[in-house]
């Protein structure tokens, strides 16, 4: 085969990503990936091409003042490319796998002993990092059910099962037993560039809750949930789905003198959040700009 | 013998860019007119360069004594600095700064388009906007808008004493955008009508707060109070080495314009033109090098100054 030229890759992998974050652009994990691999391909290029390892590739101010004006172009072909960036993507994965482990690992600096812990929904992450501190730790967990889906019922089940004394209780209770909780954590579906979350409806409730209590509010996420995007208008994160759920179609008569919406996500803007526990160690939601820079390259922000 | 003349060209040639294109950043200007002081500089060293760019400097903060000329100086003598440590041999380095001040130039005269590219997406169709005084940034931001085929409508305060809101409003009507000017006292009144407030800003200081027309501290303040996002919009280049932790830390060169600092006479009789808002009071910063949270500010001005 010829020997790539890591140009033409690009834009293949940018295409692709394009098409697969139209399909359900909800699923921000799928671009961020796409991100990650084009990040890849670009370090590989640069290693070979010569660039000097502490060159930055983010636009600074430092930057503008001593570049010589010429922007890669990607055009020279290393035939070594390609394993390069293979062996680079299996890096990726195996890190990828380990994600769960490394963040329950730091469940036990976290979680004390005799506290009360408050989340909500079903979060596998948050799963295993509360059964990792159970097997030193005894706590009390209360899980908000999380309606209309119920997925709070679950977690609740998984927990039980080993041996952690679970409560589930309504959405709209969470403030009522907000002064008896000593920690909040919660898992999310994404992490945006601000430092804010994109989590299950029914998070906004509790971040509000947790900060009027001046409870802390951690939020068990690996980096790949890391989402270069800013909330604006193109509000391309909500999600309606049936509200069968919330009123039922046997509800016939009323159904048509009013409106029922069902929405999947929430917004919760990061001056309510404590933590970020993430798999590569603890960060305020104030330094996420700074690990943004490290995953993703500003030109690939925009796919 | 030779300086004084070649002062007083900078000086003019500062004043000339200014009044030739009243859309260009006083920064630019100021930069511009260096790097044309630097061309006809007949020094052999880097120190004496460095040196008369001082003095250059100096001379061009008592002409305009804004954040904004100031740190595009600062700007400069750092560019010099740097490019100085890669090359030994003056007139090969001196050949690289001038080729490399152009291209600077040039790069930063596309900022405020990148700002106004990456800032238009934040302003949703329907929505009620609230600016402080003039801010050539703010107007390509909405101009941007506009030409996106947004419909939103414009508060401008009329920001005394110059009333500089009311040439604002000027510029917006001409852009067909429905604006309307409010008293500098009506901040607090307006502020639940608003969905956003996006101001310009004259410096970007290391706490990742801004120095910016007098009155944009308290609007910042309504807009945390009623829970409304507060934009900044600021070129790169408006990044300054100052971090004041109150008003009276942001030095009085800054505050008045160089005249009354001439003059000399007690200055609590005066009014300031500036004021600082602290970052806590602000949502995000749109900048050519991105969009920026407050605390990613200190950020970029350690990469270039340490």
């Amino acid at each position: 085969r010829a020997s790539p030229l890591s140009g033409e890759l690009m834009d293949l992998i940018r295409t692709e990503g394009q098409r697969m974050t139209a399909a359900q652009p909800s699923e921000t994990t799928v671009g961020n990936m796409v991100r990650r691999v084009l990040k890849v391909i670009r370090e590989e290029y640069g290693r070979l091409h010569g660039r000097s390892e502490e060159s930055d590739q983010q636009e600074s101010l430092h930057k503008l003042l001593t570049s010589g004006g010429l922007s890669e172009d990607f055009r020279t072909p290393y035939p070594s490319l390609r394993a390069n960036v293979i062996e680079a993507i299996n890096e990726m994965l195996i890190e990828l796998e380990g994600t769960t482990d490394n963040i329950a690992m730091q469940a036990l600096e976290h979680i004390h002993s005799n506290e009360v812990i408050m989340t909500i929904g079903y979060s596998r992450t948050v799963e295993a990092f509360l059964k990792e501190a159970a097997r030193k730790r005894k706590f009390q967990v209360i899980v908000a059910e999380c309606a209309p889906f119920c997925q709070g019922h679950e977690m609740a089940v998984r927990l039980s099962k080993e041996n952690i004394e679970t409560t589930v209780m309504s959405d709209a209770a969470i403030f009522a037993v907000m002064s008896r909780v000593n920690k909040v954590i919660i898992g999310t579906k994404t992490i945006l560039a601000n430092g804010a979350l994109i989590a299950v409806s029914g998070t906004h409730t509790l971040a509000l809750a947790a900060k009027h209590h001046s409870t802390p509010l951690i939020v068990c996420a690996p980096m790949f949930k890391l989402s270069p995007q800013f909330p604006n208008e193109e509000d391309s994160f909500h999600k309606f789905v049936s509200p069968q759920e919330v009123l039922p179609f046997t509800e016939g008569e009323i159904l048509a003198k009013i409106n029922v919406h069902c929405p999947v996500f929430d917004y919760v803007p990061p001056e309510l959040i404590t933590l970020f526990i993430s798999n590569i160690g603890g960060n305020a939601p104030s330094y996420i700009y700074r690990l943004m820079s490290e995953l993703y390259h500003p030109d690939d922000y925009e796919l | 013998p030779d300086a004084p003349r070649c002062l007083s060209d900078l000086i003019e040639t500062f004043r000339a860019q200014l009044r030739d294109d009243p859309d260009v950043a006083s920064a630019v200007a100021a930069i511009r007119a260096l790097l044309g002081f630097l061309k006809q500089d007949r020094g052999e060293t880097i120190q004496g360069l460095r040196n008369s760019l001082r003095d250059a400097i100096d001379t061009l903060s008592r002409v305009d004594s804004s954040v904004a000329v100031s740190s595009g100086g600062e700007l400069f003598l750092r560019f010099i600095t740097l490019t100085s440590l890669e090359y030994s041999d003056y007139s090969k380095c001196k050949e690289i700064m001038i080729e490399r001040g152009e291209i600077f130039l040039r790069k930063v005269s596309l900022s405020r388009n990148k700002i106004a590219k990456l800032c238009h997406p934040f302003i949703r169709d329907g929505a009620r906007i609230l600016t402080h005084a003039y801010s050539r940034v703010v107007l390509r931001v909405l101009e941007a808008a506009v030409e996106s085929k947004k419909r939103f409508s414009v508060y401008v305060t009329e920001s005394q004493p110059d009333q500089a809101g009311q040439k604002m409003a000027k510029a917006l009507r001409k852009l067909n955008i429905p604006v309307t000017v409010i008293l500098d006292a009506a901040v607090g009144y307006i502020m639940e009508k608003v969905d956003l407030v996006l101001v310009g800003a004259e410096g970007v200081v290391e706490s990742g707060g801004i120095i910016n027309k007098i009155g944009s501290n308290q609007i910042a303040v309504c807009a945390k109070a009623q829970n409304k996002p507060f934009y900044v919009v600021a070129e790169s280049f408006k990044f300054v080495r100052l971090f004041p932790l109150n008003q009276q830390d942001v030095p009085d060169r800054f505050k008045y314009k160089a005249d009354t600092l001439k003059k000399g006479q007690n200055l609590t009789e005066e009014h300031p033109w500036i004021d600082y808002t602290s970052p806590s009071l602000i949502t995000l910063l749109f900048t050519d090098l991105g969009v920026l949270t407050p605390s990613a500010v200190s950020d970029e001005l350690i990469k270039l100054y340490l």
